[in-house]
C-alpha cells in the first residue's frame, strides 16, 4: 500500500464514517460504529496499524490524516452520543408516565387500644411532673383495697353487692378477705409499705366494681391513681399539680373547680370537674353545667399514713384518682364506654 | 334528699336565685344533682268551683258542666270524667293554656255544645301519673285562684346527693343550716310551745331501755284524743315535693317532722301497746314480727326491737309494726323519739333487705340531742292539726348524756395542710358559722372547737380543717407545686421493655385489645384444656354477675378468639390483634392467687389484602412467627429457638414452643381445627408469651461490632435433601462447616413439586463469606462451600442442585 491510498482510504472510511453516524438512531448502534471504525480492530485503526510500513515522511503524513480522521470521528460520535441520550432520557419521561391517585402501598401497622393511648399520655404528664409508676396486683388482700385505706367495716363498697370477692370469711370484712381490687388505691399503700417518703407515684390499671355493664358502666375499668407524699405537702400543692395535668391533657384554657366531697382516704377531698371544653364553662348538652367531673382527689388521711408507718405529723400528702374510660368518652365524644370491651376493628382501629 | 326552697325558707333567708343556690351548694360539698321548677305549664290553670253537672243531650259518656273561677260569669266545660259532681273543685284549664303535657286549650265544639276550657287529671298537669279522673282538689282551696299559688306549686325543688358523712343535712333545718353558714346568714328553728294537759305522760306510759347500747336515749309522748285524718293541703303538698306520700294527719306529722329535723319519729296507737310499756331490747332468735308492709320478718338477736309487754310492736329505727299501726280509729299516740346506734340499724336493715327513710337516716347518726324538740314539735302539730291533748312532759331514758366533742384546732396545721396563712380570728370565724364553739388558747397557735352533737362526723383536727377549707372555699386556695426539687420520674427499665414491646407489635401491624380479666369457665373445654392441667386452676369469683365472667382467666386465647368472631360477624375478617394481661391460678398454700402477665397474640383473614399491586396473602404460621421474631429482635434475646410443642388448644403439626437458653417463655401455632369449630372462627394462628420471662432475657446493653472493611464473596448453594429435615438442621450443617468465614445464611427458596422427586425438597440458601482482615479469593470462598457441601452430603443426604 503506498501513502496516497491510504490517505484516500482514509477519506473514504471518514465520508462512510460520518454517514454511518449520522445514521445510528439509537446508542447501541452508535456504540457499533464507533467500534466499527474506532476500535482495536475498526477501519481507521487498520490504517494506522499500516502506517509502520510507510517511509518517514509519509507516515508522518498519513498518521497526521489517520489523526485527524479519528478526532473527526470522535467528535461526530460525541455529539451523536449527546444528542441520542437527550433523545432517549427525553423518550423515557414521555413513557414512564403513572398515575400518581393510586393508593400507596400501605405499611402494615397496627393501633394502640384508645384506653392504653389514653394511659400512656397521662402518665407521660405525671412523668414529666416527676412520677414514678408503680403497679399491683388486680386481685388484693381486703387490707390493701379497704382497711389500710380508711374504709369502715361497714362501707357499702365491702359488701357482695358492690365488690367482686374471692373470698369472703363473712359479713364482718377481715383482713385476708379477698377482692378484685376496687381501685388502684392498694398499690398506694404497697408502695408506701415497702419505702420511706418521699413518694411521687402514679398506678395506672385495671379496677373491678361489680356493676351490670350500661352505656356508662362495665364491671372491668381502668383507674389511674397518683399519690404524692413528702414534706410540707399542701391541698394548694394537690390544686396546682391538677391544674397543670388539665392543662397539658385537655388544653391551656381548660379550669378546673374543686368540689368538697367525701372518701374515706382522704381528707378533705374534692371532686375534681375540668371546664368543658365545647362550651368553654358556658353550659351546653353536653355538659350541662358548664363543668365535667373528671376525676377524685384530697389529702391523704392521716389514718393512711399511720398505717403504713409513717409520721403524719412530719409527712403530708395528696392523693387522686380518675377513671380512664370517662375521660377518654368525655375527650372524643364516645357515647357508650362498652364499645371499649367489644374491640370491634372499626374502632380500635380509629386512633 | 329532695328540697323545696320555700320551705327551706321558713328558717333561713334565701336572697339568690335557686340556680346561684345550687352551685354555693356544689361549691361547698352538697352535689345538687336537679333543679326543679315546680308549676310550669300552668300559667292558665285556675281552682274552678263545679256548680252543676249535666248529660250532654247528645252523648252518652260527656258531661256539661258549669264551672265557677271566682268571677261573676261562669264557664260551660264539656268533660268525659265520670268521677266529678257539683261541689267540687277541680283544676279548669283556660282558654290559652299550654299545659306541661302539650296540649293547648283552645274553645272546641263537642257534639255541638261548645266548651271553653278543660278540667284536668293529675297527669294532664304534670303533676303524677293518675289520669282516671278529674284532680279533685281539698276543699280548703280558693275558687278563681291560680292553681300553683293554691297548691303552693310555685317552688323549686333541689335535688341534693348528701354524703354519707353529712347526716346532719338531711333534714330541711339541717339544710338550712349549712345555706347559712354559706351564705352567712343565721338560721331560725322554729320555736315550740306545748299546750299539755294535766295527765302526766310518764303516769300512763312506761319506757325501758334493757340494751343501751344499741339505744342510747329513747323519748316519749303521750297524746290522747287525737281524730285521725286528713292532714292539711300544705303538709300534704310539702311532704310530696320532699318525695313522700301523705297517709294521714298522725303520721304525715312524724314524717313531716322528720324532713324538718332529721329525727325519725314513730307513732304508735297507745291502746295496743300491752302494759302500755315500752322496752327496748334485742330480739330473740326466731322472733317474728309483721312489719307495717305487711312482712312477717323473722328477727335475731343481733337485732334491736322496741317491745311493749308481750311482743315486738317495731324494728327499732327500721320499721313499726302492723300491731300497733296508728288506724283511723286510733284515740291515744305514744309518740316515739329514739335515738339509737347507727351500725346497729345499719346491719338489720342490711340483713332484712328493708331501707327507710327512718333507718337511712338513723345508720348514719343523727343528734341524740334532738330527739326532745322532734316529739315537742310533732306533739305540737298534734294539738293543731288532730285535736290532740298532749300529756305533760316527756318520758325521756337517757341514761349517759352524750356531750358535744371538744377538738383541738393548730392554725399552723390548718395552713401546713392547706397552704393557706389563715389567722385565728379567720378561722374562729368560719367555726362559728357552722355553729361550731371555737375557744381561742393560744391567740397565734392553739384553739379548741367544741361541735354539736348533730355533727357526728368530726372527730379529728383534720375533719376540723376539712370544714374550714370548706368554708373558706377550695377555689380561694392558692395553687401551688411541691417544693421537692429532687424528685425524678420516669418509667422503670423493665416498664420501658414492656412498653418497646407494645410499640413492636404495633410496628408489626398488630393492634392493641382490651379484654376483661374474668372469663367463662367453660372457656377452657372449648379450648380443649385436659383435666389438670394449670389452666383449669381457676380463681374463682364468689359473685359473680354472671357464669361467663365468674373466673379469672388462666389463658388470653380464649378472650382474644372471642374477639376475632365479633368482628368476623361484622365482616371484619382481617383481624391481627395482640393483648397484654394478666392471667391468674390458684396455688394452694398462698395468701393471694398468683398473677402473671402475659403478651397474646392472634392472627386470622388477610395479612395482606387484595390490592392492585398485589394480590391478597392470608395469614399463615410464618407471619406469626415473623412477628414472635420481631419481638426477640425488639429484646435482642440471645440464644432463642423454638422446638416442636403439644398442646390440644394447637394443630399438632403447626405448633412451637418458644425458648431462650433453656427457658420455655410460652407458645404459638395454629389453633386446632376442633378449637377453630368451639369458636366457630376461620383458620387462626395465636401465641401466648410470658411478657416477664422475656423482659428477663432482654439484653439492654448492645455491643458493636465492626462493620467489614473489605468485600466478601456472595455465594447460592441449592440442595435437595429428605422432606423431614428442618431448616434449623440444614443452617447447624452450613454454619459449622462454614467455619468463620461464613458470615451470614439465608434461605431464599424453598420448593417442592415439578422437577423434586417425590419425599424430598429443594432449599436454596445464599451465603455471604468475608475475613476482617482481607480481601477473600474466590478459592477461599469456593474451598468453604465446598466443605459445607461434603458436610451436608454426608451428615443430611442432601444432593446439590445444578
Amino acid at each position: 500500500m503506498n501513502n496516497v491510498s491510504s490517505q484516500a482510504d482514509l477519506q473514504r472510511i471518514l465520508k462512510e464514517g460520518e454517514t454511518a453516524v449520522l445514521q445510528a438512531s439509537n446508542l447501541k448502534e452508535l456504540d457499533d460504529v464507533r467500534v466499527e471504525y474506532l476500535g482495536k480492530k475498526g477501519k481507521v485503526t487498520a490504517v494506522l496499524k499500516t502506517l509502520g510500513q510507510l517511509s518517514g515522511e509519509e507516515r508522518k503524513e498519513t498518521g497526521k490524516v489517520a489523526n485527524e480522521v479519528r478526532q473527526k470521528l470522535e467528535s461526530d460520535i460525541a455529539s451523536k452520543h449527546e444528542e441520542l441520550t437527550r433523545a432517549e432520557v427525553a423518550e423515557r419521561l414521555a413513557t414512564e408516565t403513572i398515575d400518581i391517585t393510586l393508593p400507596g402501598r400501605e405499611p402494615v401497622y397496627g393501633h394502640r387500644h384508645l384506653i392504653s393511648q389514653a394511659i400512656k399520655q397521662i402518665t407521660d404528664i405525671f412523668i414529666g411532673l416527676g412520677y414514678k409508676v408503680a403497679e399491683g396486683p388486680e386481685i388484693e388482700l381486703d387490707y390493701y383495697n379497704f382497711k389500710a385505706l380508711n374504709t369502715p367495716a361497714d362501707h357499702p363498697a365491702r359488701t357482695l353487692q358492690d365488690t367482686f370477692y374471692i373470698k369472703k370469711h363473712s359479713v364482718q370484712p377481715a383482713d385476708d378477705d379477698i377482692v378484685l381490687r376496687t381501685h388502684t388505691s392498694p398499690v398506694q399503700i404497697r408502695v408506701m409499705k415497702s419505702q420511706q417518703p418521699p413518694v411521687y407515684i402514679i398506678a395506672p390499671g385495671r379496677a373491678f366494681r361489680r356493676d351490670v355493664a350500661d352505656p356508662s358502666h362495665t364491671p372491668m375499668f381502668h383507674q389511674i391513681e397518683g399519690l404524692a407524699v413528702d414534706k410540707h405537702i399542701t391541698f394548694g400543692d394537690l390544686k396546682g399539680t391538677l391544674e397543670e395535668f388539665t392543662r397539658q391533657m385537655f388544653g391551656k384554657d381548660r379550669k378546673i373547680r374543686l368540689r368538697p366531697h367525701f372518701f374515706p382516704f382522704t381528707e378533705p377531698s374534692a371532686e375534681v370537674d375540668v371546664s368543658c371544653g365545647i362550651c368553654s364553662g358556658m353550659g351546653c348538652r353536653l355538659c350541662g353545667s358548664g363543668w365535667l367531673e373528671v376525676l377524685g382527689a384530697g389529702m391523704v388521711d392521716p389514718n393512711v399514713l399511720i398505717e403504713v408507718g409513717y409520721n403524719p405529723e412530719e409527712v403530708s400528702g395528696f392523693a387522686f384518682g380518675m377513671g380512664v374510660e370517662r375521660i377518654v368518652s368525655l375527650m372524643y365524644g364516645i357515647p357508650d364506654i362498652r364499645m371499649f370491651y367489644e374491640n370491634d376493628m372499626r374502632f380500635v382501629k380509629q386512633f | 334528699m329532695l328540697v323545696p326552697i320555700n320551705w327551706l325558707k321558713d328558717y333561713i333567708d334565701v336572697d339568690v336565685s335557686p340556680d346561684e343556690l345550687a352551685e354555693l351548694l356544689n361549691l361547698t360539698g352538697t352535689a345538687v344533682e336537679s333543679i326543679k321548677t315546680l308549676g310550669e305549664g300552668l300559667d292558665n290553670v285556675r281552682v274552678g268551683l263545679l256548680l252543676d253537672v249535666k248529660p250532654h243531650p247528645d252523648a252518652d259518656k260527656l258531661s256539661v258542666t258549669t264551672v265557677s273561677i271566682g268571677q261573676p260569669e261562669t264557664l260551660q266545660i264539656v268533660c268525659g270524667a265520670k268521677n266529678i259532681k257539683p261541689g267540687d273543685k277541680v283544676p279548669v284549664a283556660l282558654i290559652g293554656a299550654h299545659l306541661p303535657n302539650g296540649l293547648v286549650i283552645k274553645p272546641a265544639k263537642l257534639r255541638g255544645v261548645t266548651s271553653y276550657g278543660m278540667l284536668a287529671s293529675r297527669a294532664e298537669l304534670g303533676m303524677g301519673a293518675d289520669h282516671s279522673g278529674i284532680y279533685i282538689l281539698p276543699e280548703d282551696v280558693e275558687a278563681g285562684k291560680p292553681l300553683a299559688e293554691a297548691l303552693g306549686l310555685d317552688d323549686t325543688v333541689l335535688e341534693l346527693e348528701i354524703t354519707p358523712n353529712r347526716p346532719d343535712c338531711l333534714s330541711m333545718i339541717g339544710m338550712a343550716r349549712e345555706v347559712g353558714a354559706i351564705t352567712q346568714r343565721t338560721m331560725h328553728k322554729p320555736e315550740v310551745t306545748v299546750t299539755e294537759s294535766t295527765e302526766k305522760a310518764s303516769d300512763v306510759a312506761g319506757v325501758e331501755i334493757l340494751d343501751p347500747d344499741l339505744c342510747p336515749r329513747y323519748s316519749a309522748r303521750i297524746i290522747r284524743n287525737v281524730k285521725v285524718g286528713p292532714s292539711p293541703t300544705w303538709m300534704q303538698e310539702r311532704l310530696q315535693k320532699a318525695g313522700m306520700r301523705p297517709i294521714n294527719n298522725i303520721v304525715d306529722i312524724t314524717n313531716y317532722v322528720m324532713l324538718e329535723t332529721g329525727q325519725p319519729l314513730h307513732a304508735f296507737d297507745f291502746n295496743t301497746l300491752h302494759g302500755h310499756k315500752i322496752i327496748v331490747r334485742r330480739a330473740k332468735n326466731s322472733e317474728h314480727m309483721q312489719t307495717l308492709d305487711g312482712v312477717v320478718r323473722e328477727l335475731d338477736d343481733t337485732m334491736l326491737v322496741i317491745a311493749d309487754a308481750d311482743r315486738p310492736v317495731a324494728l327499732a329505727g327500721v320499721m313499726g309494726g302492723e300491731n300497733t299501726e296508728v288506724s283511723d280509729g286510733t284515740k291515744d299516740i305514744l309518740l316515739e323519739s329514739a335515738y339509737f346506734e347507727p351500725t346497729s340499724i345499719m346491719r338489720t336493715s342490711r340483713s332484712l333487705g328493708l331501707l327507710s327513710e327512718s333507718s337511712s337516716r338513723f345508720e348514719k347518726g343523727i343528734d341524740p340531742n334532738g330527739t326532745v324538740y322532734a316529739a315537742d314539735r310533732a306533739a305540737r302539730f298534734m294539738e293543731e292539726l288532730a285535736d290532740g291533748i298532749v300529756n305533760k312532759g316527756v318520758v325521756d331514758v337517757y341514761p349517759r348524756v352524750i356531750l358535744p366533742k371538744r377538738l383541738p384546732l393548730r392554725t399552723d396545721r390548718v395552713n401546713a395542710i392547706l397552704g393557706t396563712k389563715l389567722g385565728v380570728d379567720e378561722i374562729s370565724r368560719i367555726c362559728r358559722r357552722l355553729e361550731f364553739t371555737p375557744e381561742v388558747i393560744d391567740r397565734t397557735t392553739e384553739m379548741w372547737v367544741s361541735v354539736p352533737t348533730f355533727r357526728p362526723d368530726l372527730e379529728r383536727e383534720i375533719d376540723l380543717i376539712e370544714e374550714v377549707a370548706r368554708i373558706y372555699g377550695y377555689n380561694n386556695i392558692r395553687s401551688s407545686l411541691p417544693e421537692s426539687g429532687d424528685k425524678q420520674g420516669g418509667l422503670s427499665l423493665r416498664q420501658k421493655i414492656a412498653e418497646s414491646i407494645k410499640l413492636r407489635l404495633v410496628a408489626a401491624g398488630l393492634s392493641e385489645v382490651i379484654t376483661y380479666s374474668f372469663t367463662d369457665p367453660h372457656d377452657v373445654d372449648k379450648l380443649q384444656v385436659p383435666e389438670g392441667d394449670p389452666m383449669r386452676w381457676f380463681v374463682r369469683l364468689m359473685n359473680p354477675l354472671s357464669e361467663e365472667v365468674s373466673v379469672m382467666r388462666t389463658t388470653l386465647i380464649g378472650n382474644l378468639l372471642k374477639v376475632l368472631k365479633y368482628n368476623v360477624n361484622r365482616e371484619q375478617y382481617d383481624v391481627q390483634i395482640y393483648e397484654v394481661g394478666h392471667i391468674f391460678w390458684h396455688e394452694q398454700g398462698k395468701e393471694l392467687p398468683d398473677e402473671e402477665t402475659m403478651v397474646s397474640i392472634a392472627m386470622t383473614g388477610a395479612r395482606i389484602p387484595d390490592e392492585w399491586y398485589e394480590k391478597a396473602r392470608s395469614v399463615d404460621f410464618f407471619d406469626l412467627k415473623g412477628v414472635i421474631e420481631a419481638v426477640l429482635d425488639e429484646v435482642d434475646a440471645e440464644g432463642w429457638s423454638v422446638r416442636q410443642f403439644t398442646h390440644p388448644v394447637l394443630h399438632p403439626g403447626r405448633s412451637a414452643e418458644l425458648l431462650i437458653g433453656d427457658e420455655s417463655i410460652g407458645f404459638f401455632g395454629e389453633i386446632h381445627p376442633e378449637v377453630q369449630a368451639a369458636y366457630d372462627v376461620p383458620r387462626a394462628y395465636v401465641a401466648e408469651l410470658n411478657l416477664n420471662k422475656l423482659i428477663d432475657k432482654a439484653n439492654t446493653v448492645k455491643g458493636f461490632t465492626e462493620i467489614p472493611k473489605y468485600p466478601g464473596i456472595s455465594l447460592d448453594l441449592a440442595i435437595l435433601v429428605d422432606g423431614s429435615i428442618s431448616n434449623d438442621r440444614v443452617l447447624d450443617v452450613i454454619k459449622s462447616a462454614g467455619g468463620s468465614l461464613l458470615k451470614q445464611v439465608r434461605l431464599f427458596d424453598l420448593y417442592t413439586g415439578k422437577g423434586v422427586p417425590e419425599g424430598k425438597k429443594s432449599m436454596a440458601y445464599s451465603m455471604l463469606f468475608s475475613a476482617p482482615d482481607r480481601t477473600l479469593t474466590d478459592q477461599e470462598a469456593l474451598d468453604a462451600q465446598e466443605r459445607i457441601i461434603r458436610k451436608l452430603e454426608k451428615e443430611l443426604g442432601a444432593q446439590v442442585r445444578a
